[in-house]
C-alpha cells in the first residue's frame, strides 16, 4: 500500500554486510559469507514492512545494520532523508529506531530491576532525568499493559510474555517511530504470543509507529503486514503488497514459501520430504549461495531456471507495485 | 493397535520428604494403531513432554513415577505383547530403541557431540542385533539415505558438523534404525524454520507410510499437529481436554480449551481478517491447576458455570470423539 503519498521513514540503498570465517577448526582458508547483499528497499510512514526468509537468510544482521550494532560493508541507510552514520553518534537520529528481540530471556540484564532497565535508554537520550526514572518506568509499563508493580522486580521473576513486554516498553521509552522486531514472538507460547501480537497492533495504531517485522511465519505476515519482502541468501527475492502476495506471488522462491503453510494434511506434507536438498549432482558453481557466483541465489533450488541464470544475476525489477528479482517472473 | 494407554497416571513430587506431589499426567487413556499418527497439542507445562518420557520410562527417577495404569506395546505381528510400566529397569534397554523410540526438540540430547554419527547409529543398531559391524553400518547409511542425507558423505561427519535441519533427520534415522513399532516425537520441529520443519515433517511422514511406524507427535503448535497427524489430542494439565481426528478438532473444537487455542492464533479459520485482534485466553497454566478439583481450565474458560467446579469426566461424544467438559451441547 505504498501510494506514494505516505512520507518514507527507511530508505535503504545497496546496503552489504560480509562476514569472514573460517570453513571449520582445520581448514583456515577464508570464507565470505554475503549475510546481507547489496539490499534496498523503502519504508514508508505507518506501514508494516515485513521481512520473511529462512533461517541464515540475513534478516537478523539486516536488523542490525538498520540499528548500527554492526558495521556494515557498504551501501547507506537513510532515515526521513538524512543519511544514518552510526559512528558520528547521531543519538537523536539514533532514538528514534528501536528494536525488540526475538529471545526475551537474553535481551534484558538480569542483574538489573525492571525500572532501571526500562528507563535507562530515556535517561542516555536526556529524555528523563535520572531521579524520574521510576515514575517513568511505571507509566511505560501501564503502556503495555503490566502491573506498575513489575518496576522492582528482576527480569528472571517474570514470565517469557512478561519479558517481551518489558522488552517493548524499553524500547517505547525513547518515542521511536519506527521500531523493529526480530522475531518478537516466535519463542512464546500461543496464548501469549497472541497478546504481544495484539499489543503490537494496538501501539501501532495508537502511536502512529512504522515497524520493520521480520518472522519467518508467512501467517503473521498475513496477519499483521501492509507489505511483504522475502530474503534468500543475503539477497532480496520480492516485494510485494501483502494482499497481492497472498493472491499469487511471482518469485519461485515466494510461491514454495507460500505453498509450504497451504500444505494441509499428511498426504499433501509428503511432497516436502525434499526440499531444501540440494541435488549435489545438480549443483551449479557458478550459481546459487556458493562465494565465486555470478549468476543467481535462487538457482540450484529453482524450479524455474534457465541457462541465462548460470552466468547473469538478476536485479530486484519493478513489476506494477511489485518488485521481483528474477529473469522469468 | 500397537500402543494401547490405559489409565495411566505419573506422579511428580513438589516436595519429596512432606510427600507432596501433582499428577502430571492424570488418568490418561488412548490408543494408537499400527502407521497411525497422533498428535498431542497444548500450551507449555501441560505436562506433553512428561507423557512422551512417561511412555519410555525415561521420566525423571526420584521427582516422579508412574502410579498407576499400563503403556501396552505390541509388536506388528501381535507375538508380543509388552506392559512397560511392569518391566524391570533392566528390560528396559532391551524394549527402547527395538519396540519404542524418542525424538527430542534438542538433538543434543540424544546425539553425542564427540562420536561421528556413522558410529552412533552403529552402536545403536549393535545394542540390539548381532550382526557384522560392515552390515550394519550399510543399514545406517540406508537410514541416512532415507532422512535425505548422503550417508556415505556424511558418516564420518561429527553432529556439529551438520545444520539444525540435518541433525534432526540423523536423530529420526537413528530412532527408526531399528524399525521400532511406535516413535515419540517430543517437539522435533519446533527450533526450525518452516521449509526445514516442513522436511522433517514429511519425513517422519514417509516413515509412516513406509515402515508402518505408530507415532505420538507432541507439538504445541497447531498447524503443525493438523500437518502431520490423523487424530489429536488436546492436553491441558495432566488430562486429555479433547480427542477426535484432527480435521475436527481444528475445524470444529467443542471444549473451550480448543476453541481458544484455534482463536489464538491468525489464518486457521476460514473467514480470517488481518489484523483482527487475536483471542488472548486469560491468565496462565500454574502447577496448582493440575491439583484443582474444579475443571483443571475453569479458572481460564470462558464458558464456566456452577457445574464446572466438580472433578470432570472425559465425555464419550461419538466413536472417534471425547471431551472433558460439561457445557458442550
Ligand atoms: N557475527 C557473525 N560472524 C560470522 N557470520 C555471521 C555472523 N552473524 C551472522 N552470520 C552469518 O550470516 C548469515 C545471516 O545470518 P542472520 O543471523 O542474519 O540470519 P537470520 O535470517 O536472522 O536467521 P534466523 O532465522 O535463524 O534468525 C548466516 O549465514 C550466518 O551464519
Ligand atoms: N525435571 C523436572 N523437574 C520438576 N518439574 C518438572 C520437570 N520437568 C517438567 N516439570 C514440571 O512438570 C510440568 C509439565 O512439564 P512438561 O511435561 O515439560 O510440559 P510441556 O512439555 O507440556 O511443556 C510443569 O509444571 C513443569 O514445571
Ligand atoms: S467444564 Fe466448565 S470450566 Fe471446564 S471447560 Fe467446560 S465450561 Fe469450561
Ligand atoms: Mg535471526
Ligand atoms: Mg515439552
Amino acid at each position: 500500500m505504498n501510494t506514494g503519498k505516505k512520507p518514507e521513514v527507511l530508505n535503504i540503498n545497496k546496503l552489504s554486510k560480509y562476514y569472514l570465517s573460517y570453513g571449520s577448526l582445520f581448514n583456515f582458508k577464508r570464507n565470505i559469507i554475503k549475510a546481507v547483499d547489496n539490499v534496498s528497499f523503502k519504508v514508508y510512514k505507518g506501514d508494516i514492512f515485513s521481512i520473511v526468509g529462512e533461517t541464515g537468510c540475513g534478516k537478523s544482521t539486516l536488523s542490525k545494520l538498520i540499528l548500527g550494532l554492526t558495521n556494515r560493508t557498504s551501501g547507506e541507510i537513510f532515515y526521513k532523508g538524512n543519511i544514518l552514520n552510526y559512528n558520528l553518534k547521531k543519538l537523536n537520529l539514533r532514538k528514534k529506531i528501536q528494536i525488540v528481540f526475538q529471545d526475551p530471556y537474553s535481551s534484558l540484564n538480569p542483574k538489573k530491576k525492571i525500572y532501571k532497565i526500562v528507563s535507562l535508554p530515556a535517561i542516555k537520550n536526556k529524555i528523563i532525568k535520572k531521579k524520574d526514572a521510576l515514575q517513568y518506568s511505571m507509566q511505560m509499563l501501564k503502556n503495555v499493559g503490566l502491573d506498575e508493580d513489575y518496576v522492582f522486580k528482576f527480569p528472571h521473576e517474570l514470565s517469557g510474555g512478561q519479558r517481551q513486554r518489558i522488552s517493548i516498553a524499553r524500547s517505547l521509552s525513547v518515542n521511536p517511530e519506527l521500531l523493529v522486531l526480530d522475531e518478537p514472538v516466535s519463542a512464546l507460547d500461543v496464548s501469549v504470543s497472541a497478546q504481544i501480537l495484539n499489543l503490537l497492533l494496538d501501539l501501532h495504531e495508537k502511536n502512529n509507529l512504522t515497524y520493520v517485522f521480520i518472522t519467518h511465519d508467512l501467517r503473521l505476515v498475513r496477519h499483521m503486514a501492509d507489505t511483504v519482502c522475502v530474503m534468500y541468501g543475503g539477497k532480496i527475492m520480492e516485494i510485494s503488497p501483502v494482499d497481492k502476495f497472498f493472491d499469487g506471488p511471482l518469485h519461485p522462491y515466494s510461491k514454495v514459501l507460500l505453498e509450504s503453510i497451504l500444505a494441509y494434511g499428511p498426504k499433501n506434507i509428503l511432497q516436502f520430504a525434499d526440499a531444501g536438498n540440494i541435488n549435489i549432482n545438480n549443483i551449479n558453481i557458478n550459481a546459487g549461495t556458493g562465494k565465486n557466483r555470478r549468476g543467481c541465489v535462487y538457482y540450484n533450488l529453482c524450479s524455474r531456471r534457465m541457462d541465462k541464470c548460470i552466468n547473469n544475476e538478476p536485479d530486484l525489477k519493478e513489476n506494477g507495485d511489485v518488485q521481483v528479482n528474477c529473469f522469468f517472473p | 493397535m500397537s500402543l494401547i494407554i490405559d489409565n495411566l497416571t505419573v506422579k511428580l513430587y513438589t516436595n519429596f520428604k512432606k510427600k507432596e506431589f501433582f499428577n502430571v499426567a492424570d488418568s490418561v487413556s488412548f490408543s494408537i494403531q499400527n502407521g497411525e499418527i497422533i498428535s498431542v497439542v497444548g500450551e507449555s507445562g501441560s505436562g506433553k513432554s512428561f507423557l512422551g518420557l512417561s511412555l519410555m520410562r525415561l521420566n525423571p527417577p526420584y521427582i516422579s513415577e508412574i502410579s498407576s495404569g499400563s503403556i501396552l506395546i505390541s509388536d506388528t505381528d501381535g507375538f508380543e505383547k509388552i506392559d512397560i510400566v511392569k518391566l524391570k529397569e533392566n528390560q528396559l534397554s532391551d524394549v527402547r530403541g527395538r519396540l519404542i523410540s524418542m525424538i527430542f526438540q534438542d538433538p543434543n540430547v540424544s546425539l553425542n557431540p564427540v562420536i561421528k554419527i556413522g558410529d552412533q547409529i552403529i552402536e545403536a543398531i549393535l545394542a540390539h542385533k548381532k550382526m557384522k559391524k560392515k552390515d550394519a553400518s550399510d543399514v545406517a547409511i540406508h537410514y541416512l539415505e532415507l532422512m535425505r542425507i548422503d550417508g556415505k558423505a556424511r558418516f564420518n561427519s561429527y553432529p556439529h558438523e551438520l545444520s539444525g535441519g540435518m541433525r534432526q533427520r540423523v536423530m529420526i534415522a537413528m530412532a527408526m534404525v531399528l524399525e521400532p513399532v511406535v516413535l515419540v516425537a517430543d517437539e522435533p520441529t519446533t527450533a526450525l524454520d518452516v521449509k526445514t520443519s516442513l522436511q522433517v515433517l514429511a519425513l517422519i511422514e514417509k516413515m509412516r507410510f513406509e515402515k508402518n511406524v505408530s507415532v505420538l507427535f507432541i507439538t504445541h503448535d497447531l498447524s503443525i499437529a493438523r500437518n502431520i497427524s490423523d487424530k489429536t489430542i488436546v492436553f491441558y494439565a495432566g488430562q486429555i481436554m479433547e480427542y477426535g481426528t484432527t480435521e475436527d478438532i481444528i475445524n470444529s473444537p467443542l471444549h473451550p480449551y480448543s476453541i481458544s487455542l484455534t482463536k489464538s492464533v491468525p489464518a486457521l479459520s476460514k473467514d480470517y481478517a488481518p489484523r483482527e485482534r487475536l483471542f488472548v485466553i486469560p491468565g496462565s497454566l500454574s502447577q496448582s491447576d493440575f491439583k484443582s478439583e474444579k475443571c483443571r481450565f475453569y479458572n481460564r474458560c470462558f464458558k464456566r458455570s456452577k457445574d464446572c467446579l466438580n472433578e470432570i469426566p472425559l465425555l464419550k461424544l461419538s466413536s472417534e470423539r471425547f471431551a472433558r467438559c460439561v457445557n458442550i451441547q
